[in-house]
């Protein structure tokens, strides 16, 4: 089960890297949803704003930007490393039929001549498919600088 | 005569050279002596937003905010009062607050000691026997206060200066502008209750401005933000319809010539606004019916007048703005002549249906997010502005669209339409006033 975790956590880092966002947001379920707080310990997406929360239309949306001939913030695109160390899976908490895992997440972003790097935690719940295998039923990075002061952001972390 | 302006001394005869009727001098982006004299002239004399009241609903509440790149301290006293004063201890300068928001009993120096009261009375150091009798009384030892405080409709400003127009004749007409967004609460306030997203770029200040309420840019720089069908992400209503998603372009990624119908204008001050897109769709919908009647409870007959969203953006400058659609405010604090900060507020129509509410903090995390899809773009824009600015090729930037069409009054008011670049005409005379005396 936990190579099983990792292997999976593994391709969607490398699918975000090699910008096959559409392969990327089919990982998640159809009611999956992506989530990145603007404070720190939210505990509702509702409670205030959010520097990402997407379901899959809003993703899809986003994610056709990215292609976009006329996307000037990618233009040249970021260049990213995913990183994920200090996987756990947290066998007290998750859901029914979903298993909550939790990692570090470092992403080094580089554009333009310069090099920007993101820490945060993440926790996936990932729903066991009948067939066997992995989605995501929601994914949530808490940034350690979430409420901080940002630059233009544009692919997922 | 136009001539090259003579950047070695800034009198009036230089600063002048920079701006004239239909095009503006690099210098005016790019040189850190003018950036000096701007925070001298123009921001330490207009009235700055800092925030609103409902941030510090409760005695204690405060949030550390900048003003003009002096950090203050907005809090709310045992008596209820908003208070606004410098976040600098009276002893040796030590910030006393560092929290982004909080309660506090008192503030606390962490250097010696030296307490305030959250009115930033001083209330007390520590061993005060070593200072001569009576030196440590009479106030001479509070936080300083922010020279000048005024409230309008909730919102907090302050002013550097101590001289100067009052906040009302500063606002002006644009007083409506703030109606326009309040209003349109049941309750007839507005709540900051959703946090913040903060953001800098690197490009100076006047070029956001005269962004914002620019309408020759969005089929081009937001275009990446447009389906096949030329409409935008939803970006307002809570309902799971087509209204809120506003058509940026025609189909094939035609122009829509809607743009050119739509009013901009603008007021004493720099003040500039344009009116709501014509392609935006009004609401309609079991939430919207709910809405409607809250408005109607409140306003009666006045509710459909009160509800319309009657503007795109309005800018109050130099420094802040008002979203309607998404329904924010956009806060621009200068922080050096090539970069810029912003603090994005929404604001909550209290006594709206939660589902309006929880529809608008979506569209601010779509749109206005660090990762925004509208931001992002503009950013890369300005800052690519700022960027082609350093070249020496050209020395001049060009706003001559639509020239000599708008209709000007005698009180300092126009009023012009569609892509015309008159809106940043206006704010262009605004700084020459300013930088010359005559504000």
């Amino acid at each position: 089960m936990r190579a099983e975790i990792e292997r999976f956590l593994y391709l969607e880092a490398r699918l975000l890297d090699e910008r096959r966002f559409e392969e990327w947001m089919n990982l998640f379920a159809e009611d999956g949803w992506y989530w990145v707080p603007a404070a720190p310990d939210q505990k509702d997406p509702y409670d205030g704003v959010s520097i990402f929360f997407d379901d899959r239309r809003i993703m899809k949306t986003r994610l056709e930007r990215l292609d976009h001939p006329r996307i000037h913030s990618q233009k040249p695109a970021s260049r990213t490393m995913h990183a994920l160390s200090n996987i756990e899976i947290d066998e007290e908490h998750g859901e029914e039929g979903e298993v909550l895992v939790r990692s570090n997440l470092t992403m080094f972003e580089f554009r333009l001549d310069k090099q920007t790097v993101y820490g945060g935690r993440c926790r996936h719940s990932l729903r066991i498919r009948d067939g066997g295998g992995f989605e995501i039923a929601w994914k949530r990075v808490d940034l350690v600088n979430c409420d901080g002061v940002f630059e233009t952001l544009s692919v997922p972390f | 005569m136009r001539g090259e302006p003579a950047m070695a001394a800034l009198d009036d005869r230089a600063l002048r050279g920079l701006v004239e009727s239909d095009r503006v001098h690099r210098d005016f982006y790019t040189s850190p002596a003018v950036f000096e004299l701007e925070m001298e002239r123009i921001f330490g004399r207009a009235w700055l937003i800092v925030g609103h009241a409902s941030q510090v609903p409760e005695p204690g509440d405060f949030v550390t905010a900048t003003l003009c790149r002096h950090p203050v301290i907005m809090s709310r006293h045992a008596d209820g009062e908003v208070h606004l004063m410098f976040n600098r201890c009276a002893h040796r300068g030590a910030q006393v607050c560092t929290e982004p928001r909080g309660n506090a009993r008192r503030f606390e120096c962490p250097y010696h000691g030296w307490v305030y009261e959250t009115d930033g009375r001083h209330a007390g150091a520590p061993y005060p026997k070593r200072y001569a009798s009576g030196f440590l009384k009479g106030g001479e030892f509070d936080l300083a206060k922010v020279p000048r405080m005024a409230v309008y409709r909730g919102f907090v400003f302050g002013c550097l200066s101590a001289d100067g127009p009052g906040l009302d004749e500063f606002l002006g007409p644009m007083k409506s502008h703030i109606d326009a967004m309040v209003d349109r609460a049941p309750d007839g306030e507005v709540e900051a209750c959703a946090g913040t997203f903060r953001y800098r770029f690197g490009a100076n200040w006047k070029i956001q401005m005269e962004n914002q309420n620019d309408l020759y840019h969005p089929m081009f720089t937001h275009a990446s933000t447009t389906a096949r069908d030329g409409t935008q992400f939803r970006r307002h209503g809570a309902e799971d319809d087509e209204a809120g998603r506003v058509r940026l372009l025609k189909e094939n990624e035609a122009l829509n010539e809607q743009w050119e119908e739509l009013a901009i204008g603008g007021h004493r001050y720099g003040h500039t606004y344009m009116e709501r897109f014509p392609m935006d769709r009004g609401q309609s919908g079991p939430v919207h019916e709910r809405y409607r009647a809250a408005m109607e409870a409140s306003y009666g007959e006045r509710a459909a007048e009160a509800m319309a969203v009657k503007h795109h953006n309005s800018i109050f400058y130099p420094q802040w703005s008002i979203q309607y659609l998404t329904q924010h405010i956009r806060v621009m604090n200068p922080v050096s002549v090539d970069c810029t900060e912003n603090v994005i507020i929404p604001l909550k129509l209290k006594g709206a249906p939660e589902e309006m509410w929880r529809a608008a903090l979506r569209s601010n995390n779509n749109s206005h997010s660090p990762s925004g899809m509208v931001m992002s773009d503009d950013m890369e824009v300005w800052i690519r502005c700022q960027r082609g600015l350093a070249s020496p090729g050209r020395e001049w930037v060009v706003f001559a669209r639509g020239m000599n069409e708008e209709r000007i009054d005698n009180a300092g008011s126009f009023e012009g339409r569609g892509t015309s670049e008159a809106n940043a005409r206006h704010q262009h005379a605004a700084w020459l006033d300013y930088m010359c005396g005559e504000a």
